[in-house]
């Protein structure tokens, strides 16, 4: 599933590694979900959503 | 690379590692202790099945990570990594059973069994990995 992770994590200027530490995951876990090829469960998607203070939709596009 | 373990990963090290350890050391005082004394009956049985309690021991230990890793994308890869172990451990068995059967091949020991899927598991997971990248 495509998401803008990696760019809301540029624009805070964070490392994969500091939004990890935000997440409470591994560093693995968010190179995983911005290739958009691992889709976060969704106890995790809620955390992001309210880490980046918007909604699971506008970070995350469900589209083929 | 440097992928910090996770507080369950430092467990996992932490319990293995003595696990291998007991099991190097009840297999060698097993076997000589067969050897020298030459021991039968119910002496003989406890004294065989010894070095599986390790073993045992270490796949215990590998569930506990299974179940204590809280982080998803890594419980995720091991999962499948094992599933891949699983599948390939049970095929191969299969059809060494069959050759064996029909005497093309020499007996395999069921102990190396565990041997195998480790192998087969460990072997799997940077695969596995490589699909998220």
């Amino acid at each position: 599933m495509k998401n803008r992770l990696k760019v809301l994590r540029a624009e805070r200027d964070w490392s994969q590694a500091d939004l990890a530490e935000r997440l409470e995951v591994s560093r693995q876990t968010v190179n995983a979900l911005e290739t958009g090829k691992y889709d976060p469960s969704l106890p995790l998607a809620f955390k992001i959503a309210r880490l980046f203070g918007q909604s699971i939709e506008t970070i995350f596009q469900d589209e083929a | 690379m440097g992928n910090p373990l996770t507080p369950a990963g430092r467990r996992y090290l932490a319990r293995f590692f003595p696990a291998m350890f007991s099991y190097v050391v009840v297999l060698l005082a097993s076997l000589w202790f067969i050897e020298t004394y030459h021991p039968k009956g119910p002496l003989l049985w406890v004294l065989g099945v010894a070095p599986a309690i390790p073993v045992i021991a270490v796949i215990a230990v590998m569930g506990l990570y299974m179940m204590e890793e809280t982080d998803e994308f890594l419980r995720t890869v091991l999962v499948q990594s094992m599933l891949w172990g699983i599948g390939v451990t049970l095929a191969l068995c299969t059809a060494w059973g069959f050759l064996e059967n029909v005497g093309v091949i020499p007996h395999f020991p069921l102990y190396l069994v565990f041997a195998v899927f480790c192998g087969a598991f460990g072997l799997a997971q940077p695969f596995v990995r490589r699909r998220y990248q």
